[in-house]
């Protein structure tokens, strides 16, 4: 996982919306590790629903995956498998690489 | 920031702009939804909870709702149900958007009236094929509604001029409005009131006109008529009827009007007036000993259908009715009778010198006599 880039094409449309974009899902890591300090699964739970819902609709696959694993995550209450859920968010978001057509 | 608005970026020329309300709580979505819709020539808002948009849509009736389910507030399957409940936003077409797929959320945004559903992630093809169907229902939808209502306004109106021609306009007004949910005038139900009832006359006519040719005795009529129908509605009296040459006015029905005999002697003095030269004429014209004898009483009356299922009139009738035709009976040409409940009621209005008592006067139909009071109104 370390290294390794994420591509993702948006369409030109939007590409006046994606730097908000980003800036919440980075504003996300921060409220998904103090919910997870807090040991708060609910707000996980509507965290990782969120992410779900809006990742692929703008065309981050990765989003709504890790979005969808941190929503089973905190289902179980599986502390663990959410940290490190957020640990390879944020590697994402540091290394996806946005192209526009 | 509770709400946003993103302007259409175009509009064809003539075509109203199609109002679109997102409601989501991500604020990012929400922007995403808006600037697809606006992108297509729509006007989108966007508010981030249950509540403000249960405002802004009740306020400003958007053409279509963009709807997410969960929200802070109330929730999207609540907000749903109550703006279809309501008649002023039942209408709306609303889009539930949602990432819930199990078909209990699909079932649930049914039952709350959804017109159809979009699951994020959002495909944006969908998104605006979904809006712009519902849109295409919702525009054709508005035009049949409009057409029946244009429909229904014509429709009204030629009543009401056919009507009009026949009884006093206030009575085809009250007609039309008390239509029935089925579209039949007639509908509502007779009541008691209190009424003042005024019966004119043109006096000897009829057995004058036997020897005329029937056109000049109904162009004498129209004249007579076009006087006395002019000063009744002058006061706002309802016309119930027209016999011959007999006029029955009503005032205080089926409108309240505190000063219905005062409006009544008033109307009575206008007709005398207004017929005068109308009088002269025909006198100039061959000369004719007849004039407009009233009579006016009040009392408590029935207002309602009178009739068969196959002819109906909406009229008047009681005690009040009856004492005011036996008076206009009794008057001669320029004469006005009234009962004394209506003479105290306009004793003031009543020049000195004008009135006479008649005493009490046995009337045909009544137990007791009536106390009588006739005033002139103009030389025969």
């Amino acid at each position: 996982m370390t290294g390794e880039t994420h591509k993702v094409v948006v369409a030109k449309d939007i590409a006046d919306l994606i730097p908000q974009f980003l800036g919440n899902r980075r504003k996300e890591i921060d409220s998904l590790r103090g919910a997870l300090a807090a040991a708060d699964f609910e707000q996980l739970r509507q965290l990782g629903h969120r992410m779900r819902g809006v990742g692929n609709s703008y065309g981050f696959a990765r989003v709504s995956l890790l979005g969808e694993r941190i929503e089973q995550g905190a289902r179980s209450s599986d502390h663990v498998a959410i940290e490190n859920c957020i640990s390879e968010y944020r590697d994402y978001l540091d290394r996806v690489q946005i192209s526009y057509e | 920031m509770n709400e946003l608005a993103f302007p259409a970026h175009k509009m064809s020329s003539g075509q109203a702009v199609f109002r679109v309300l997102v409601v989501d709580d991500d604020q990012d979505m929400a922007a995403l939804l808006a600037r697809t819709l606006t992108k297509e020539g729509m006007s989108v808002d966007t508010v981030f909870d249950g509540d403000a948009a249960l405002v802004h849509a009740m306020s400003s009736t958007p053409d279509l709702i963009l709807l997410d389910v969960v929200l802070p507030g109330i929730s999207g399957f609540d907000l749903c149900e109550r703006l279809k409940a309501d008649d002023a936003t039942a209408l709306i077409p609303i889009i539930l958007v949602t990432t819930l797929e199990d078909s209990r959320s699909r079932v649930r945004g049914i039952e709350a009236g959804a017109d159809d559903f979009l699951s994020k992630p959002i495909k944006l093809e969908e998104l605006v094929a979904r809006v712009k169907t519902l849109r295409r229902l919702h525009e054709t939808r508005r035009e049949l509604e409009a057409r029946r209502l244009t429909a229904e306004v014509h429709r009204k109106e030629a009543i009401r001029k056919a009507f009009s021609r026949y009884i006093s306009p206030r009575l085809a007004e009250r007609i039309i409005s008390d239509a029935g949910s089925d579209g039949l005038p007639f509908q509502s139900r007779a009541k008691r009131i209190s009424v003042v009832a005024l019966f004119a006359d043109l006096r000897g006519f009829t057995r004058l006109t036997e020897t005329m040719e029937v056109d000049k005795v109904v162009g004498m009529l129209n004249e007579y008529f076009a006087v006395i129908t002019e000063a009744a509605y002058r006061y706002d009296g309802t016309i119930f009827s027209i016999a011959g040459d007999c006029l029955l006015v009503g005032f205080n029905v089926p409108f309240p009007q505190a000063d219905a005999s005062q409006r009544a002697w008033h109307t009575a003095q206008d007709m005398v007036a207004g017929f005068a030269p109308v009088l002269a004429g025909w006198t100039q014209g061959g000369g004719l000993p007849t004039g407009v004898g009233i009579g006016i009483a009040s009392g408590e009356a029935i207002i309602g259908n009178i009739g068969s299922p196959h002819h109906m009139s909406y009229t008047i009738i009681g005690d009040a009715v009856n004492t005011a035709a036996r008076l206009m009976q009794m008057a001669r040409g320029g004469e006005l009778l009234v009962s004394d409940v209506v003479y105290d009621s306009i004793r003031d209005l009543v020049p000195a010198g004008s009135v006479a008592s008649r005493g009490k006067v046995p009337l045909r139909g009544k137990t007791e006599a009536t106390p009588v009071y006739s005033i002139e109104l103009a030389k025969r």
